[in-house]
C-alpha cells in the first residue's frame, strides 16, 4: 500500500494513501470532530463539523471527504477552522429540543459532548422550533425527529449494510427528515445498530430506552454466543441492579467490523430469562425436588460409575453442546471421551438458514462453538454413535444413561415421540443447562450451569478464530459455572485430577493438549481473537 | 437574416423552431463542419473563443471539455442544463421555445467534442411547452439524419434525450442535475471528483448550460476570431440579457458582453415605468448582490461585476424602482433559497431558514438592531462551508441587501414597521 507523508497542525504523520482527513488526524493524534462519517459507511460529507484548513487553499474543507495529498498541511486549530466548527454547532442546535435531562441519549451522545466541547453556550435564535412527533418506525427503534442531526447513518446503514431502503431522506430545506416510506416499518436485522451509531438522540432502541443511563452501566468486552460468526459485542452491566441491560456491537474488523445483528442484540433477554433454572434438582419416580450440589454430584458420579461398570462405557451417551466453551469442551472429551472411555459423544447441531445482506452475514450455525467443539474431539469415537444413534440405542435399552450439556426441543435429537420414549427409558438422565426444556423434564438429574455472560471462557467461530468471553457477573441463586461442574464431576469421577483456578489454566491445558491451539496463550489471545493453527483448524482431533 | 444578432437571430420569424427554418438560415452548417474535423480541434476553437459558461459560473467552456479525459473506456456523457430556475432569468427558456435547433447543433458539436455517444436535455419539469419544442426538435432532427447514427454520414453516432425535472432548482446544479438523471434525489455531490472525470453513471460528463452551447455552432462557423473579438478582454461574445422587474420592456435581448447596466435598462428596456428613479438592481439572477440605483453605469460582464461585488450571473438584471421595499425583496429571496435548499448540508439547511425567518420579521417591524448582526452573522457562518454553491447563492444577497440598504433595514427596526407600506404576505 503506498503511503502518504503529511502534517497535521504541524505533526507529522504517514498514512496509506486514499486516508481522509479525520483518520489521518486520529493516527497524527489529533482529534477531528465527526458526525456523519463513520468508517464503515460512504462518505456524505453533509454535518460539516469536519471542516479543516489546509495551508494554501482559500476555502475549507471536509475532513472526512478529502483525501491526503503528499506534503498538505493541514491546520485544525485556527480561528477560521474553529469559527466554522462553532457555526455547524450553532445550525445544529437552532431546531434541537435541548431536551438532553430527558433523552435517552444523554451521557454518550455526540452532539451533547460537542456542545459541551466548542458549542454556543446559548443561542441566538428566537423563533419558534419546528417540532415533529415521536414514531415507531420499527426495527425495535423510536424515531424523534426534533433531536434529529440527518447525518443520514441510519440510511446509510439500512442501504449499504444491509441492502435496504426501509428509510430514507425525505422532503427537502429544514423541512428535510428521516422516515419510513409508506408506512412501511423497518425490518432488517441490522437495524438495531443504528442506535449505536445515531450521534444523537433521533433513533434509541426501544428495548433499552430510560432504562439506565450510560455512567450507571459497566461496558464489558465480550463475544455473541447466538451463532458461529463470533461478533464481538460490549455487554453493558448495571452492577446496582447486577443486570445486564444492553449489548452492543463492538469493532473487530477480521470479524463483524462494527455490527451486530439484532438477535445478538437481544441476547441479554435470555441471561436474565423468568424460567431460568436456579437450583440442582433431583427428581425421584415422578416427584421434583430441589437439591444440592454437595449431594447431586457425588451421585450422579456414583450412577454414572455403577452403568459403566455394570454394562460398559457404551451403555452411557454423551449429547455435547456448541454452546460450551473450549475449556469445557475440553473438560467434557477429558472426562467422558478419555477418562471414561465413553465412544458415545456427539455435539448436536441446531443449523437454520443463514440471513445474508450485502456487508453483514448472520450465520446458520446457531451455536457459537460448533468449530471448537469439533476441533477438541466432543465427536463420536471408535465404535462410537452419534446423537439420532444414541436415542436409537436407548429406545433399545443399550444405552442405559445419557448427559445432556445442554437440552432442547425434544426434535433438536431426532423424531420427537421417538425422543421421548428413548428418554423415558434411561436409567439416569443427567441435564446441565440454564433453561427448562423437554429434555430437562424428563431428567433424574438437572443441574443450573450459567449464560456466557456469567461464566469466562473462549469460543472458536466458524473461521477458526478463538476470541474470549470474560464473566461479567453473578445471577442470584445456585447457579454454577459449566466449566466447574464439568470439573467438579471429572474430580468425583476420578478422571480429572486438577484442581484449577478458572478457564484461563484449562485453556493451557488445551494448548499443550490440542495440536489445533498450540501456541496459543489465553492472555495474547486478547480482546480480538486469535486464530486456530492453520493446518489443524479443519482437522477435528478423534 | 441581418439584424446584427447572432444567438436570436431568427426567434422572431414565423415557426422559427423548425428544422425548415432553422436550415434555411444556415443551420447545422456549423455541424458539418465540425464533423469534419478533430474533437481537438473543436475544443481549441472553442478555448480560443473565450466562450465562459452561461449558467452563472462563467467558467471557460473549452477549458470544461479539455478536462474530460481521452483515455478511458468508460462512455462519456453531455449533459444540457435546461433548468433555468433562479428567479429573474428566462434567457435559456426563449431558445428552448424559439430555437430549440440552435441548442441541438451545439450540443452535438460539444459532444462531438468530448466524445459523447449519447447527450441528456435536462429541462426543468414547469418547461412544459419547451419540453414538448425541443422534442419535436429532436425528432425531426434525427428523421433528417442530424441525432442518431451516423450523422450527417461522417460515422458520428449521438443521441440527443429530454430529461424532465421534477421541480427543484438545486437540479441547476451540475451535479444535483447528474444524480437527477440517475433517479437520484437532486442533491450536489461532494466535489472532487468533478464530472468531467466522475460524472453520470460515473462517467466522464460535461454539464453545459443552454445558452453556452448555443453560442457553439457560430464559432464553429465564424471562427474564434469573430467571437473572441466581441466585447471586453476575457469576457466575449454576444449576451443574451433578461430585463425583468419595474421597466417598460420587460423580455429577453441580445447584446454584447459587457454592455452597461444603464443602457441595457434605457436603452433596450424602455426604461423604469413613469420615470421613477431605479433603487436597486439584482444584475444577474436571485443570487446575485444587489446594485444600488447608483451603482448601474457598470460593464456586464463577469469580471467587473465580481469587482464591483457582485456577480454577473446569467446576465438578467431584475430592476427596482423606489416604491420597492428592500428588506421584503431579501426576504422574498431568502425565501426562495430556503424553500430550494436540499437540505443535505447543516449550514444551508439551517442558516437559509434563519435568515428568512429574521428578514420576515423586520419587514414586520418587529426586528431588533441585533437582528441585523445576527443576520450578517448567519450569511458569514454559511458561505463557503457548503457542499455547493446554493449555500453561498443564499448568504451573498440577503448580505447584499443588508450591506446596501442597511439604513432602510434601521429604519424598519426604528419605525417598527415596513415604512413602504409592506409587511403583510401579500
Amino acid at each position: 500500500m503506498p503511503t502518504v507523508k503529511l502534517q497535521v497542525d504541524g505533526r507529522e504523520v504517514v498514512v496509506e494513501k486514499g486516508t481522509n482527513l479525520i483518520e489521518a488526524g486520529k493516527k497524527a493524534g489529533i482529534f477531528v470532530p465527526s458526525f456523519c462519517y463513520h468508517p464503515g459507511l460512504p462518505v456524505v460529507g453533509v454535518c460539516r463539523i469536519c471542516l479543516c484548513e489546509i495551508e494554501g487553499r482559500p476555502k475549507l474543507v471536509a475532513g472526512c471527504a478529502t483525501p491526503v495529498e503528499e506534503g498538505m498541511k493541514v491546520i485544525t486549530q485556527s480561528a477560521k477552522v474553529r469559527e466554522a466548527r462553532k457555526a455547524v454547532m450553532e445550525f445544529l442546535l437552532i431546531h434541537h429540543p435541548l431536551d438532553c435531562p430527558m433523552c435517552d441519549k444523554g451521557g454518550e451522545c455526540t452532539l451533547q459532548d460537542y456542545t459541551m466541547m466548542m458549542g454556543p453556550a446559548s443561542t441566538r435564535f428566537t423563533f419558534e422550533k419546528q417540532t415533529w412527533p415521536e414514531e415507531d418506525v420499527g426495527g425495535k427503534l423510536i424515531l424523534n425527529k426534533n433531536r434529529c442531526i440527518l447525518c443520514l447513518r441510519c440510511v446509510n446503514l439500512c442501504k449499504t449494510v444491509a441492502g435496504k431502503d426501509e428509510i430514507a431522506v425525505l422532503s427537502r430545506g429544514e423541512e428535510t427528515y428521516i422516515g419510513t416510506v409508506g408506512g412501511r416499518m423497518i425490518e432488517n436485522e441490522m437495524a438495531g445498530n443504528i442506535a449505536d451509531i445515531c450521534p444523537v438522540g433521533a433513533l434509541t432502541s426501544k428495548d433499552f430506552r430510560f432504562r439506565a443511563r450510560p455512567w450507571e452501566m459497566k461496558p464489558v468486552k465480550s463475544v455473541c454466543t447466538l451463532c458461529s460468526k463470533g461478533c464481538n459485542t460490549q455487554v453493558w452491566y448495571h452492577p446496582r441492579r447486577n443486570e445486564v441491560v444492553r449489548i452492543t456491537a463492538r469493532d473487530n474488523m477480521d470479524v463483524n467490523q462494527w455490527w451486530i445483528c439484532d438477535r445478538g442484540r437481544g441476547q441479554f433477554r435470555g441471561i436474565h430469562h423468568p424460567d431460568r433454572l436456579l437450583q440442582p434438582t433431583r427428581r425421584q419416580g415422578d416427584s421434583i425436588g430441589p437439591t444440592t450440589w454437595h449431594q447431586a454430584i457425588p451421585a450422579i458420579a456414583d450412577s454414572l460409575r455403577s452403568i459403566v461398570e455394570r454394562h460398559g462405557a457404551s451403555a452411557v451417551g454423551v449429547v455435547a453442546s456448541g454452546e460450551l466453551t473450549n475449556e469445557e469442551c475440553f473438560l467434557a472429551r477429558s472426562i467422558f471421551r478419555d477418562g471414561l472411555g465413553i465412544p458415545n459423544v456427539d455435539v448436536v447441531e441446531r443449523p437454520q438458514p443463514p440471513v445474508v445482506y450485502p456487508k453483514f452475514t448472520i450465520e446458520g450455525d446457531k451455536n457459537p462453538n460448533t468449530k471448537g467443539a469439533r476441533v477438541i474431539g466432543l465427536a463420536p469415537g471408535p465404535k462410537g454413535l452419534g446423537v439420532k444413534d444414541m436415542i436409537r440405542a436407548a429406545a433399545e435399552g443399550s444405552i442405559r444413561a445419557m448427559v445432556f450439556l445442554r437440552g432442547g426441543p425434544l426434535d433438536l435429537f431426532g423424531d420427537a415421540q421417538a425422543v421421548a420414549r428413548a428418554l423415558g427409558r434411561l436409567e439416569c438422565l443427567i441435564v446441565i443447562d440454564i433453561l427448562p426444556s423437554p429434555v430437562s423434564e424428563r431428567a433424574h438429574w438437572v443441574l443450573p450451569g450459567v449464560s456466557f455472560a456469567e461464566r469466562e471462557g473462549t469460543y472458536t467461530n466458524s473461521q477458526g478464530r478463538v476470541q474470549r468471553a470474560p464473566k461479567v457477573f453473578s445471577l442470584r441463586g445456585d447457579t454454577r459455572e459449566d466449566w466447574r461442574i464439568l470439573a467438579d464431576l471429572g474430580r468425583a469421577l476420578g478422571v480429572w485430577t486438577h484442581v484449577d483456578s478458572g478457564p484461563e489454566q484449562i485453556f493451557q491445558r488445551l494448548a499443550l493438549a490440542n495440536p489445533a491451539f498450540a501456541g496459543l496463550d489465553y492472555k495474547a489471545i486478547g480482546d480480538l481473537g486469535a486464530p486456530l493453527a492453520a493446518a489443524s483448524a479443519d482437522v477435528a482431533v478423534g | 437574416m441581418d439584424n446584427g444578432r447572432v444567438l436570436t437571430a431568427t426567434t422572431g420569424l414565423p415557426s422559427s423552431h423548425t428544422l425548415e427554418v432553422y436550415r434555411k438560415h444556415g443551420g447545422y452548417e456549423a455541424l458539418a463542419i465540425a464533423l469534419a474535423k478533430t474533437p481537438d480541434e473543436i475544443i481549441d476553437v472553442v478555448k480560443r473563443s473565450g466562450l465562459r459558461g452561461r449558467g452563472g459560473a462563467g467558467f471557460p467552456t473549452g477549458t470544461k471539455w479539455g478536462f474530460v479525459p481521452k483515455s478511458t473506456d468508460k462512455p462519456k456523457y453531455m449533459c444540457v442544463n435546461a433548468d433555468e430556475s433562479e428567479p429573474g432569468a428566462f434567457k435559456d427558456r426563449l431558445l428552448l421555445a424559439k430555437d430549440p435547433h440552435q441548442v441541438i447543433e451545439g450540443t452535438l458539436i460539444g459532444a462531438f467534442a468530448i466524445g459523447a455517444r449519447r447527450a441528456y436535455i435536462y429541462i426543468r419539469g414547469e418547461f412544459a411547452h419547451e419540453a414538448n419544442v425541443v422534442q419535436a426538435a429532436i425528432d425531426e432532427a434525427r428523421a433528417a439524419g442530424l441525432v442518431g447514427k451516423n450523422i450527417l454520414k461522417s460515422g458520428y453516432d449521438c443521441d440527443v434525450v429530454v430529461y424532465l425535472g421534477a421541480g427543484a432548482y438545486i437540479c441547476g446544479e451540475e451535479t444535483a442535475l447528474i444524480e437527477s438523471i440517475e433517479g437520484q434525489r437532486g442533491e450536489p455531490r461532494l466535489k472532487p471528483p468533478f464530472p468531467a472525470v466522475v460524472g453520470l453513471f460515473g462517467c466522464p460528463t460535461v454539464v453545459n448550460n443552454v445558452e453556452t452551447l448555443a453560442c457553439v455552432p457560430h464559432i464553429v462557423k465564424r471562427g474564434w476570431e469573430w467571437f473572441a473579438g466581441i466585447g471586453p478582454d476575457r469576457n466575449t461574445g454576444p449576451k443574451l440579457y433578461g430585463l425583468s422587474g419595474h421597466i417598460n420592456r420587460p423580455g429577453v435581448y441580445e447584446a454584447p458582453m459587457g454592455i452597461s447596466l444603464r443602457t441595457l435598462i434605457d436603452e433596450y428596456g424602455g426604461g423604469v415605468p413613469g420615470g421613477r428613479p431605479v433603487k436597486g438592481v439584482i444584475p444577474g439572477g436571485a443570487s446575485c448582490p444587489v446594485l444600488r440605483g447608483d451603482e448601474i453605469d457598470i460593464a456586464m460582464d463577469f469580471d467587473t461585476l465580481t469587482r464591483a461585488g457582485s456577480l454577473f450571473g446569467t446576465g438578467t438584471p431584475v430592476i427596482m424602482d423606489d416604491t420597492t421595499c428592500m428588506v421584503r425583496a431579501a426576504w422574498i429571496t431568502a425565501r426562495f433559497f430556503a424553500h430550494e435548499s436540499c437540505g443535505q448540508c447543516t449550514p444551508c439547511r439551517e442558516g437559509c431558514g434563519w435568515m428568512q425567518r429574521i428578514l420576515w420579521k423586520i419587514e414586520t417591524g418587529r426586528g431588533e438592531e441585533r437582528d441585523l448582526d445576527v443576520l450578517l452573522s448567519v450569511t458569514d457562518q454559511i458561505e463557503g462551508n457548503t457542499i455547493c454553491a446554493l449555500g453561498d447563492a443564499a448568504a451573498w444577497p440577503t448580505r447584499g441587501f443588508a450591506k446596501k440598504f442597511r439604513d432602510e433595514f434601521l429604519q424598519h427596526i426604528r419605525e417598527k414597521r415596513c415604512p413602504l407600506g409592506g409587511g403583510s404576505l401579500h
